[in-house]
Parts: structure tokens; sequence; C-alpha cells
């Protein structure tokens, strides 16, 4: 593991310098434009926003200003439900789109994973080459084909109208969203959950026939367990994206559709609201933090099976 | 195999679903009709319009312009990071490159926004956005180039060492050869997550200096005509030639991302 | 994925081709920024989309040998942000009356030289003066909207909904007809204060107990309406799949204008409630930040001639607050009341003003339970 140990003579002292020079640069860079700012950010969700928006100073001596340190932003996320409703509706949403994206996923992973060799390069490459298009051309793209005018629209709603019901609008609805998140996130589905059943041992299944077992338990006893380390970075990659979207409510959604995302957008470039916008995004930093860590738990636990 | 049939059914569904929506932007750039909602005949006139279009010109030009500068230091930054992660397995390295890449973007978009004005007072725009560029690129690279320095020997490097290489000359001979398709395919993901990148811009942009995607957010929510289609096309070409590029490269590497 | 390849020659062509590449992508970033010509006067304008005439900036550019460069916003809000946001190198700004008042507060406007605006007599008095800039040091009127009802002619004879009160867009006995076809304004103060001014308060009202009487109803009426609408409802209105909207005088005007180039065979009218409605007056401002001064003024001067003022109506709709501008107006739109309208009306139009923190924080919560429930 650390071949420097071996011989660590005269030149333990051009290793540790390599080792600044290699590491130091990035650590540097990362310190100050990523720790930093993170450290900014909760120390703005403690201040008091600005009268015409940024932020109030810290300091001021001049009275009446409003300076200083105050919870006043947490109290105000805690007084009212509305803000739990949100990050739950949130929650929902990724864990629907989480499923979702699973169940399409599933079949498309282990028919690539089953093929030869061969066209499993081009496969995966094809699933990746629409998520290379820019991700706005990929939700824009639903908004012509939901819209009122295609044949998507018309179709279902000549449907609805034989059987005498109201027609349906497909466009800025919680529908939308629901299917250009899917669409935007597929991927992000399909590669880990290749990956790992790539690796799985066709003897296994081989053996399971030998057993007696038909197709439908080989499924559910041998692949789909061994999958859940695959299943479960899939939804990671697929839940903490989904729950900080903005951008997707934004085009795609109608009255209702408001997230975490699109509220901390707003907190920054509507309202001007900075302390309050912090608060949120620290929140939803925790809300990722506790995913992540459930995504962990599940996936130490599930190596009993593998 | 019996169920093979289904298994492909569903499969190539998936396939349609991936790609019916990016067709029907492609064909629709063609159609002569405004309001891009029926289709009226062929046209190359929303390309013309777009030539013609200064500001969306101008916006690509950033676009580009950011995507190099920022995609060339990240990449340098991330090879860097990519092997002391490897080497040396700092933890606190490994949770500052890995985390910008797992966190919704929007948290990084706002507290880079806080961060310009409040600490540096930088006014936003192309330096601003390249930092910010830079900053969610490095995990990439590290990590494409970790995946492709894990697959490697490490007797090569003792080698190396045992035939009295410097540090130096073991970089230069041995390790760089060895992990110069991951450090490309690294920096043209970069390239292409720069150019393609909204969410962080839209926080980090400020109102004076305007990105394709940027450009094409506004057109969505306000006017939308089929010029967006144009340039959406022409934005497909070009990412499907670096994602060409990159897969042949380094083939793992494109997998290894994810 | 532990692949372990040898090392080959093919690193060797990797590196040609990434120069190639490279050089390719460069070749075209330095075509691409060079077209536009470099080392000239410009003049940065901070301007509502679709708010000035193409051919007006090109006659400008031509008069004063310079370029105009424009960033748009959609919403005054969203144009406070981006400079709270540190947004800077604007000569103009084209803000709305409470932003006007909240930029002056801040400090950041330019007070305008008024030998160098020979035009500004054009300006029709009862435009200047106004509460949020008294004697007009930092602001000249450029333009006025109202925020008003509009609708498809052709539904609203077969439908027969009354369009003369925003009963139409808040009480569910009429919006039973138009489920699905209505749109309202994705804005937080323009619906609040439509709202508010259905239950007979100001427009202004800052009484929370009244803002969530208000908020009540556009949460019962909001199961009726296809969506928050910013402005991609003059699309929806032209081809007909919208009858109804909340919106701005000058869109419905657009609208209108585009319906009838491709012959829908409808008309897309406005109306302004009894209950009265927001008005919105944009004007010219100087930021302080803009390093062009010479190039705003002139600028500002260009546009207060009649001919130039006059453009931007007859494109967009838009009412005209310069009397010399009425002459070059084409007479359908100087006839019609939801741009010109008649002194009575006027008196039930009101500005918003702007909120303070508490009161945004406060608003923004009432909206955010408007999305949610």
């Amino acid at each position: 593991m650390a071949p420097e140990m071996s011989e660590k003579t005269q030149s333990s002292r051009a290793t540790r310098l390599a080792r600044w020079l290699v590491s130091g640069p990035p650590l540097l860079f990362l310190a100050v434009f990523f720790l930093l700012p993170s450290a900014i950010m909760v120390l703005a969700s403690f201040r008091y926003p600005g009268e015409f928006g940024g932020l109030a100073p810290l300091f001021s001596t001049v009275p009446g200003v409003l300076h200083g340190l105050t919870f006043e932003t947490y109290q105000f996320f805690f007084s009212d439900i509305i803000y739990v409703q949100v990050f739950l509706k949130s929650f929902l949403v990724a864990l629907a789109t989480t499923l979702i994206c699973l169940l399409l996923a599933y079949p498309l992973a282990l028919l690539i994973a089953r093929s030869p060799k061969k066209s499993r390069d081009l496969m995966v490459l094809l699933v990746i080459l629409p998520f290379a298009s820019n991700f706005l051309v990929r939700v824009y793209a639903w908004m012509i084909l939901l819209g009122p005018q295609a044949a998507l629209s018309q179709a279902i709603n000549a449907v609805l109208a034989l059987f005498g019901l109201t027609p349906v609008h497909l466009l800025f609805s919680p529908f939308a969203v629901l299917v250009g998140m899917v669409y935007v996130h597929l991927p992000f589905m399909v590669l880990p959950l290749y990956t790992n059943l790539e690796k799985h041992d066709p003897m296994l299944l081989d053996a399971a026939q030998d057993c007696g077992a038909n197709a439908w338990q080989r499924f559910w006893r041998i692949t789909f367990p061994l999958s859940m380390p695959g299943i479960l970075s899939g939804a990671a990659l697929v839940f903490i994206p989904v729950l900080g979207m903005f951008a997707i409510p934004d085009i795609l959604g109608g009255t209702g559709d408001m997230l975490i995302g699109n509220l901390i957008k707003e907190q920054f470039l509507g309202t001007r609201d900075w302390p309050f916008g912090s608060t949120l995004s620290i929140m939803l930093t925790l809300a990722v933090l506790a995913v992540a860590w459930l995504a962990a738990r599940l996936g130490r636990g599930g190596k009993y099976y593998a | 195999m019996r169920r093979g049939w289904r298994l492909w059914a569903a499969a190539l569904s998936v396939y349609a679903f991936l790609y019916l929506p990016l067709a029907v932007v492609v064909v629709y750039s063609f159609n002569d009709s405004r309001l891009n909602a029926e289709w009226i005949g062929f046209t190359l006139r929303w390309y013309e319009v777009l030539l013609h279009d200064r500001e969306m010109l101008l916006a690509a030009g950033n676009s580009l312009f950011i995507a190099l500068v920022s995609s060339l230091a990240a990449t340098l930054l991330g090879t860097m990071a990519g092997m002391a992660m490897h080497r040396y397995r700092i933890r606190m390295l490994a949770f500052m490159v890995l985390t910008p890449v797992a966190m919704p973007e929007i948290l990084l978009g706002v507290s880079l926004l806080l961060f310009f004005i409040q600490v540096l007072n930088l006014t936003l725009g192309m330096l601003s956005i390249v930092l910010a560029h830079i900053t969610f690129s490095i995990g990439f690279v590290a990590v494409i180039v970790r995946a492709r320095l894990a697959g490697v020997e490490e007797s090569l490097f003792e080698a190396a060492r045992d035939c009295g290489a410097s540090q130096w000359q073991t970089f230069r001979h041995i390790t760089l050869p060895l992990i110069l398709p991951a450090v490309v395919a690294g920096g043209l993901m970069a390239f292409t997550l720069s150019i393609d990148d909204f969410v962080i811009t839209f926080f980090t942009a400020g109102v004076g200096v305007q990105t394709l995607p940027l450009r094409i957010y506004s057109m969505i929510k306000i006017a939308v005509t089929p010029e967006v289609n144009a340039v959406s096309t022409l934005l497909m070409l070009l990412t499907l030639t670096l994602i060409v590029l990159a897969s042949r490269f380094a083939p793992d590497a494109l997998k290894g991302k994810a | 994925m532990k692949s372990k390849k040898q090392i080959s020659l093919r690193q060797d062509c990797c590196t040609a081709g990434l120069c190639r590449t490279l050089g390719v992508l460069a070749g075209l970033w330095f075509l691409l920024s060079f077209t536009p010509a470099h080392a000239e006067d410009v003049l940065h304008l901070y301007n509502w989309n679709n708010y000035i005439s193409d051919a007006t900036i090109a006659r400008f550019e031509a008069e004063c040998g310079c370029r105009v460069v424009q960033d748009y916003y959609s919403d005054n809000e969203e144009m406070l942000a981006k400079l709270a946001a540190g947004a800077t190198g604007y000569d103009l700004i084209v803000p709305t009356g409470n932003a006007v008042e909240a930029l002056i507060r801040q400090q950041v406007l330019r007070p305008l030289d008024k030998t160098r605006l020979p035009n500004l007599g054009n300006i029709d008095p009862a435009w200047l003066n106004t509460p949020f800039d008294p004697g007009n040091r930092y602001s000249v009127p450029y333009a006025y909207t109202i925020t008003l009802i509009g609708y498809n002619s052709e539904k609203q004879r077969a439908l027969q909904f009354p369009v003369d009160s925003w009963a139409v867009i808040f009480e569910p006995r009429y919006l039973e007809k138009l489920k699905g076809r209505v749109t309202v304004l994705d804005s937080q103060r323009e619906l609040l204060a439509a709202g508010l001014k259905y239950l007979g308060y100001s427009a202004n009202d800052t009484d929370e107990a009244h803002w969530k009487q208000a908020r009540d109803l556009i949460i019962r009426a909001k199961p009726y309406w296809a969506a928050f609408n910013a402005s991609s409802y003059i699309k929806e209105l032209t081809v007909g799949n919208i009858w109804l909207v909340h919106g701005y005088s000058n869109d419905i005007f657009q609208a209108d204008l585009d319906a009838q180039k491709a012959q829908r065979g409808f008309r897309i009218l406005a109306s302004i409630p009894k209950e009265g409605a927001v008005l919105a007056l944009d004007s010219l401002v100087l930021h302080k930040s803009g390093p062009r001064p010479d190039l705003a003024h002139r600028f500002i001067n260009f546009m207060l001639e009649g001919r130039n003022a006059a453009e931007l109506t007859n494109l967009i709709g838009s009412g005209n607050p310069n009397r010399a501008a009425r002459a070059y107006i084409r007479p359908e739109i100087a006839a019609s009341a939801a741009v010109f309208p008649g002194a009575a009306q006027l008196t039930h139009l009101e500005m918003l003003r702007d909120l303070d923190r508490r009161q945004r924080r406060v608003l923004s919560r009432i909206w955010t339970e408007i999305k949610l429930r």
C-alpha cells in the first residue's frame, strides 16, 4: 500500500516536498472556493438582511441600523409548518423520481450487462449521449412534447373526449415536472446499475436454474439482492440532485410546483433575503447529508447479501 | 434466453424515451413556424436568424472562453488532486474534492454568490464564473484520474524507483504517460460540464456576462422561437463530438465517472 | 473496471488529436469574439425584455457612432436583486416607480443633468413629479403599462364572462367555465395587488390580515388557473390555448397583434377592472457605476424625441407619457383605453411602493403558501 515505507532513508524529505507540491494547490483552491464559501453561508444565516438586499452590517455604530447576529431566520423557518411542507414535498418528488428511474433503468442495465462484450460499450455510450446535450435543451424538449398542440396531448385528450371527460393539460403540471426530472436524471441510475450488474457471475444463475429456480425466482433471489449496492448508489445520484433542483419546476411546473430549490432561488434573486436563503440552504445541506448517511448505512447493511 | 424479448422491448422503449425528445428538438429547428406548435414546412431560416443574433454569438463566445480556461485549470488541479488522493490518502482532500460533485448544484451556486460579493467584493462576471466552474470541475477530473491510477500495477512505480529514477523522472516517464488518457478525458469532461452548466452560472454570472445556457434559459422563459431549437441542435453536435473524442481517448474513464 | 492496459503509441495520437481539437476551439472562439468591433463607445442599457425597438437602437447607434449593449430582466425584483448582488457597469436602467424609489434610497443613482436634456419639456407634466422621485432629480418617464385583464374575444362572446371586474379571475362561479384556460402573473406583488384591489383595499396595503385575506382568495381560485406565468402567456393567448389572463397591457397588445397576423379569427382584448389596477411607470435612470453618463444623457434626450418615443408604443403598445409622440402613434393604439386610459380611469390606478425587509419576508411566506396549497 505504501511503497515509500520501505525506503524512508534519504528521500523522505523529497517525498514530503512532492506530497505538498501535488496536494497543496488543489487543497488550497478548494479551501478558498469551497470550504470558505460554505462557512460564509453558515455565518450569513445568522445575520439580518440588508434594507435593500444583501446583508445588514455585522458591526455598526450608527444608531438605528440593524446589525450583529441573530437566530431570527431559524425562528422564522420553524414558526410556520409551511417550510417543512416544502421540504416534505421535495422529498416526495425526489423519491418518486428515484423509483421511476429505477423502474426504467433496471431492464436497460440488465440488458446491457447480459449483452455480448463487444456491443456493451456502444450501448452504454447510447445512454450517455443524450445526457451530454445541454440540460436546458432536454427540459425544453419536453416543453414541446407536452405542449397542448403536440401529438401526445392531442391523442390523450381525444381519448378522454371519447369517454366524455374533460381534457387534461400535460404541460405546466406536477406530471410535467416528474417527467422532466426522470428524463434528466435517468442516466445517473443506469450507469451504476450496469457497473454492478456487469460484475455478476453468470454461474450463480446457472446454478440456481439447475436447482430448479424459475426466471422470476432467479431474479428476485439472486440478481436483485446482489445489485443492491448499484441501486443504492444510483438512488443517491438521482435523489440528491432532484432535491435541490429549481430549473425544472421553474420551466415545466404549474401553479403548485414549488420545491426547496425554487424557494432558495427566490430568496436570493427575488425577495432579496440572503440570510433566510442561507438558512434554507443549510437545511437542504442537512437533508442531503441525512440521505447520504442513510444510503451508506443501507449499503453496509446490504453487504451481507453479497 | 426465453424472456429475452421482454427485456429487449423494455430496453428499447427506454432508449426511445431517451432519444425521442431530442429528435423532436432537432426536427423542429427546421420548422417554418414561429410558434413552435404545429409543423408547417422545412426551412433553414432559424439557423440564419441564429447567425445574425449578435447577443447569442457573444454568449457562445463567452461560453467557449469560460469552458477553455476553466477546463484547463481544472484539469491541472484535478489531476494533482487525483494523484494526491491515490498516493497520500489525505482524508480532507478527498472530502473537499468529492463533496462539490455530490451536493446539489444550487448550494455551491449560492454559497459562491455570497462569497464573491461579501468577502471578495468581486463584481460578478467572467472571473467569478470561471472560478466557480473550476471549483465544480476539479472533482470530476480527480475521480477519473484516480480511477485510472487504481488500475495501474504498483510494481511499475517500484521498478522505476529500483532503477534509481527520481520522483520527477518517475512521474515524467511512468505516471504521466499512463494517466494521460484519463487526464485528457477528464479535461474534455470538464470542458463539457462547463459549457453546459446552468445552475452555478445562473448564480455567479451577475448580469454583465451572458453564457449560452443562460441565454437559452431566458429564451425558454420569455419567448420561445425555433431559434432555441437551432442553437440546441448545434450545441448537441458540439458535445457529441467531444463525447466521441473522450470515449476514444479513455473508454473506461467515461464509465468510471459514475 | 480495472483494465490494465499497457503503455502504447496511442498516447501520442491522443496528444496530437487533443492539440488539434483545442486549436479548432480556440480558433472558433477568436472568430466569435472578434466579430463585433472592439474599442468603440458602448452604452450599457439594463432594460426590460422587448422594451425598445431595434430600429430605434439602430438609429441611435448611427447618430452617436456608438454601440448599445442590452441586458434584460423580466421582473423589478429580479433587477433589484441582481443589482444588490453587485451587478455593475450599467449606464442606464429602466426601473418601475417602486424600484426607482428603492434605488434612490440606496443612493446608487446619478442625478440628471437637465441642461443636457433639452427635450424634457416633451413629457406631459401629469407624469412628472411622482411620489417616488419628487422634482424628477433622477428619473425621466419612459413608458407605462397597466396590469389588467386580457381575454379572447371569441370565447368571451361564447361564454359571456364579465371582463370589467377582477371577479372573473378570482370567483369560482366564473372560473368554472374557464378551468385551465386562465393564467395569472408569476409576480408576488402584482398578484397580491390584484387580490387586494378586488377585496377593496389599496394595492399598497401592508396590513398582514388583509394580505392573508388576499392569499385565501388566491388559493381558492388557484385550482382553476393553468399556470403562474411571466411572459409566455403572450404566445398561449395567440394560439388560443389560454382565454383569460391577468397580464400587462403591452403584452396583451402584443398577443393581439400576433393573433391578427396569424389570422386566427379572434382578437385579444384588454380591460381595466372597475375595482382599479396597478399602474407601472417605467423611467430611465442613470446608475452610478455606469462609465458613460455622457452617452446616457444623449440617449435619454434622443428617446424624448416624439418620433423615437412613439416607436416604442407602436411596437409594443405601451402607454406613452410623451406629448410630442402623440402625432406619430398609430391611431388604433391612440384610441385604445387600455393603452391611454381616460382621466376617470386614471384615478382608479395605483403605483406600487417598495416594501421593507420585514414585509418582503412575510410576503415571501405568503407566496410560498399560495404556491404550495
